[in-house]
């Protein structure tokens, strides 16, 4: 029954000493939120949650007591009328109605000083760009790259991984491509929609790893061998906390699979990271079409399938080289400028039977290369043999490595 | 010898001796045929309620089944195993090779259950059934001012939920019965009419919704019985009036809402979809202008049902009756500018701000009927039996309901809060726990005078404490789930959340049990139920002068209002039985006036 419930590493319900007011780290707060926030004014706004439940909590007590008293105390009796009373008091009246304004008052400031926190972001932040479209997130980091790292997350195959540097204010610049969506980080206790027609924003400055987190793996045995962090040259050993990101817009058939990670480490250790990721190393020597595949898996594996089975869109296998039938009655061929084209522009040549669904796919022109590369790998046609001009050909790289 | 002659003048009252005598309107005029032929026709509001009773209760059944489904799917994540086998969903095509079309087929359930729970059944749940039968009754009048009109509504909720059900036919709608824009007008593009059905369902369903509201008001307006003043009227009364106006004014603007999104869908004009032109929030703003007031038409009448009931079987005047009459109006009236507290994530900051100070106006009214309900418990005399102890849960639910709307309206915490299990919860508890709750404690309180029947009691009540103890069970787990991060709408989730989920799947289990008996206790009640008395709780407003079940035109002759609704420390009620009541005390000038008996003091 309690399959998976702490596998982040969150301890058990109660574990702790700490006194039940204070509001981290005792049995009530762990029972709603698990663990403690992971930004800084998440703290504030476990406090005002703790701070209204505490308040809830007396009131329904005050309230249910005296019904249930009353019930038993004043059951009917056979044979006895009930005893008169005044069935008004305006003194009464006045103090119920006038208490609980007070009390309200109160906690609309204590939330309207939290919400300033929450979207008034200092100047020095960091920004960062948040892309929703269907169904996935995708940030850009300030220097224009994306995240070379996915993992898995329950249903999803290829969750983005993203790295943050901890203490350091952290602005996102969001859109969506397509339909609303919002950008939930739990952890961090608080949201923003996503709109299609304008900029969003949101900011936060995460904690540090707490005591005790976990470690990127020293190498890339231990990260075969261990399931966590993947092995990154200049971040061995260096701690790390996940935060879950989640979309909270509903937003179609895997709105539930809309869901990215944000990897929080020291500030040093993320300049290590933007380092990796801008040299390309992460890349180095890995064959495009492998390049290709993990691009499918980031960008594509939602709508189109590469087993030849229905999705979304149609199926990549046996694609690259046949003719399409196209939604207007007339047909293409499926080469290399139909792919970039309907990467680039989705909706000009749409395939029968689909609909003009896809987002626009912003990669860059290799990353373009790479896709048609691996694309090439899973059609039967003979011009899927030839290579694709503006990559060279990695050495000593298998032919097909996906297409079995 | 006070009692002897009371009876005596109870019996007097109950119109015995006057000759002229009106069968029950449950009474067969000929063969089915004629009968069906009747009930179709009828201009009568009592059939017209009972009409929409059986309705409601229908699409109820069938929004329960999709809510039983959805909860179903939630037992297990789904999972997607390195060969790309997929567990753990159960509702899929037999060929689905991905995830996609599972998710779909739940997508399409929630929108279902969504749909059909707040358009057809709980916007006109309590007004449409239960007012529609009691509120002439309980004014002491013949009918509806418009009573063609009436029966007018009830074919245009049936057109409506007919069209709105069709879209399951042509494959079912998956935009949540929110319809948020751009994804509803964009969505089965290959596929127009799904969407257009269901949006025009609800469209013509708000026409019903308007037709009755409009009935109501003039009913209350014009046709109160001679003696009934304002702050004569039965609380009821006072919260379906309340509920009718923003029907009125509210209703329209869904109307419009939904003709301009059909029109983007169809015509491609760009009003809502940036693609176009449009913006996206100014649609949840027209949504939600309606949508949010609406949620006080849902709320309201149940509260009237909760005061009438608690009143009569605590045998107990209401406590400031004045208050809960002018906060049921006090709701109506800031319902209508706190719709921006569903927006907090997509509103400016300025606005969100203004609205969060708003929302907090209507927990003042709401709390305040919470107090008297519970200060008019003090020195009473409670039976415990089915109605009443609905009304208790519907106390406790509602107050759990009312105070987990704080966090909710305060903005730091929505930020975390909003569009997650917790808002799930929330509503449930509100609309289920308050509405659902007090519709049942209002037919176990008048089905005895709508029917003639009386029911298992003590079978009512095990029922009553099965779908309470499934209620907490399915939706207290989800407020935790909600604050540790369980977004709504969600055909899976991670894995950390799968023993809650799995205990609120077990709840929806039992909700369904309890239910059920209720089904078989009324049905039994209709088969061999006891007959019952006029006034089997002792009320001391209108509806229990007339006949269980009433006659065709409710009263043997126009009755005047003598006493107010609730006066029971001084005044017998109709139909008195010295057996069942004791006497009340002796009003200054003597003895106790019988209720609306023409000779108050003898």
């Amino acid at each position: 029954m309690i399959s998976g419930f702490f596998n982040m590493g969150t301890p058990m319900l109660g574990s702790t000493a700490a006194p039940l007011f204070t509001a981290e780290e005792n049995l009530f707060h762990r029972l709603f939120f698990l663990k403690s926030g992971g930004s800084d004014f998440a703290v504030h706004t476990d406090e005002t949650y703790m701070w209204i439940w505490w308040f809830c909590v007396a009131w329904f007590v005050f309230l249910m007591g005296l019904m249930v008293y009353f019930v038993v105390k004043y059951r009917r009796k056979r044979g006895q009328i009930a005893p008169q009373s005044s069935s008004h008091n305006t003194a009464l009246e006045v103090a119920w109605t006038v208490i609980p304004t007070l009390m309200l008052v109160y906690i609309f400031f204590r939330g309207f000083w939290g919400y300033m926190d929450k979207v008034i972001a200092p100047g020095e932040a960091l920004e960062y760009t948040l892309i929703g479209k269907q169904w996935q997130w995708q940030m850009i980091y300030p220097n224009g790259e994306d995240t070379p790292v996915v993992t898995t997350l329950g249903a999803k195959s290829s969750v983005p991984v993203y790295y943050l540097p901890a203490e350091v204010a952290i602005r996102l610049r969001m859109n969506s491509q397509d339909v609303m969506h919002a950008f939930w980080v739990p952890d961090f206790r608080t949201k923003q929609d996503v709109l299609p027609n304008r900029y969003t924003t949101m900011w936060f400055r995460p904690k540090a790893p707490p005591e005790g987190a976990k470690v990127h793996p020293k190498s890339e045995m231990e990260a075969k061998s261990a399931k966590s962090a993947p092995f990154i040259p200049g971040l061995e050993g260096v701690p790390y906390e996940d935060h879950w990101v989640f979309c909270a817009e509903y937003c179609g058939d895997e709105h539930s699979e809309m869901a990215a990670i944000l990897r929080v480490v020291p500030e040093d250790a993320w300049k290590k990271w933007m380092d990796w990721v801008t040299s390309g190393d992460a890349l180095k020597g890995v064959p495009p079409e492998k390049i290709g595949e993990k691009l499918y898996q980031r960008n594509c594996q939602s709508c189109h399938s590469i087993n030849g089975s229905d999705g979304t869109g149609p199926s990549w296998k046996n694609m690259y080289g046949h003719d399409a039938a196209l939604r207007d009655g007339t047909s293409v061929k499926v080469d290399d400028n139909y792919i970039r084209e309907s990467i680039l522009n989705p909706t000009a040549k749409v395939v029968k039977g689909y609909a003009p669904a896809m987002p626009v796919f912003n990669l860059k022109e290799k990353q373009i290369l790479q896709l048609i590369a691996y694309m090439k790998t899973l059609s039967d046609a003979p011009e899927a043999k030839l290579p694709t001009p503006g990559l060279e050909a990695a050495p000593a790289a298998p032919a097909a490595p996906a297409a079995k | 010898m006070a009692g002897h002659t009371q009876a005596a003048h109870a019996g007097h009252a109950h119109g015995g001796g006057h000759g002229e005598h009106h069968g029950s309107y449950l009474e067969r005029k000929g063969g089915l045929i004629h009968t069906i032929w009747d009930w179709a026709t009828t201009v009568d509001h009592k059939k017209i309620g009972v009409m929409y009773l059986f309705a409601i209760l229908f699409m109820f059944f069938l929004g329960g089944v999709a809510a039983l489904a959805v909860r179903f799917e939630l037992l297990e994540p789904v999972r997607v195993a390195a060969d790309g086998t997929i567990s753990g969903q159960f509702f899929k095509p037999a060929d689905a090779s991905s995830i996609s079309a599972g998710n779909n087929i739940y997508n399409r359930l929630f929108t279902l259950h969504g749909a059909i729970m707040v358009f057809m059944v709980i916007v006109p749940s309590v007004p449409a059934s239960l007012g529609n039968f009691f509120l002439p009754l309980m004014i002491g009048a013949k009918d509806v001012a418009f009573p063609r009109l009436n029966l007018l509504s009830w074919y245009v909720y049936v057109a409506g939920s007919i069209f709105a059900v069709s879209s399951i036919i042509l494959g079912g709608v998956d935009t949540g019965w929110t319809f948020y824009a751009p994804y509803s007008t964009t969505t089965d593009s290959e596929m127009n009419s799904k969407v257009v059905f269901m949006v025009m369902g609800a469209f013509i369903l708000g026409f019903s919704s308007i037709l009755t509201g409009l009935n109501f008001i003039v009913t209350v307006h014009k046709l109160r019985a001679p003696g009934m003043g304002w702050f004569d009227m039965p609380l009821f009364i006072w919260a379906v009036y309340s509920s009718a106006i923003i029907q009125v004014l509210a209703t329209p603007v869904i109307g419009i809402t939904l003709l301009l999104l059909t029109f983007e869908r169809i015509f491609r004009i760009g009003i809502f979809d940036p693609a176009l032109g449009g913006d996206p929030v100014l649609y949840q703003h027209f949504f939600w202008f309606y949508s949010h007031p609406v949620v006080y038409v849902m709320i309201l009448p149940g509260m009237g049902i909760i005061s009438d009931v608690l009143a009569v079987q605590a045998h107990k005047k209401i406590f400031g009756y004045r208050a809960i009459a002018f906060a049921s109006l006090g709701i109506a009236a800031v319902s209508f500018i706190v719709w921006g507290h569903h927006m907090f994530t997509s509103m400016s900051e300025l606005a969100s701000t203004v609205f969060s100070a708003l929302t907090f106006l209507v927990a003042i009214p709401t709390a305040v009927k919470m107090f008297n309900w519970i200060g008019t418990l003090y020195k009473s005399s409670i039976a415990l039996n089915a109605p009443m102890v609905y009304t208790l849960i519907f106390l406790f639910l509602f107050a759990i309901g009312g105070l987990t709307g704080l966090p909710l309206g305060t903005l730091s915490t929505d930020l975390h809060l909003h569009d997650s299990y917790f808002v799930v919860a929330h509503f449930h508890y509100v609309m289920m726990g308050g509405t659902i709750m007090a519709l049942m404690a209002g037919i176990h309180h008048w089905w005895p005078k709508m029917f003639g029947k009386m029911y298992n009691d003590k079978v009512a009540i095990i029922a009553a404490l099965i779908v309470f103890a499934g209620f907490n069970l399915t939706f207290m787990t989800q407020f935790l789930l909600g604050a540790q991060g369980m977004p709504r709408r969600y055909a899976s989730y991670v894995d950390e959340f799968q023993t809650l989920h799995r205990w609120s799947t077990y709840g929806s289990w039992l909700l369904l049990v309890g239910f059920l008996i209720h089904l078989f206790n009324f049905l039994a009640s209709l088969a061999v139920g006891k007959k019952a008395p006029a006034n089997p709780w002792g009320g001391l407003t209108l509806e229990w002068v007339a006949d269980s079940p009433p006659s065709e035109h409710n009263f043997d002759h126009e009755p005047i209002v003598r006493n107010g609704p609730y006066d029971f420390d001084t005044v017998v009620p109709p139909h008195w039985d010295p057996k069942d009541y004791p006497i009340p005390a002796p009003a200054a000038g003597g003895r106790p006036m019988i209720a609306h008996s023409p000779d108050k003091q003898q």
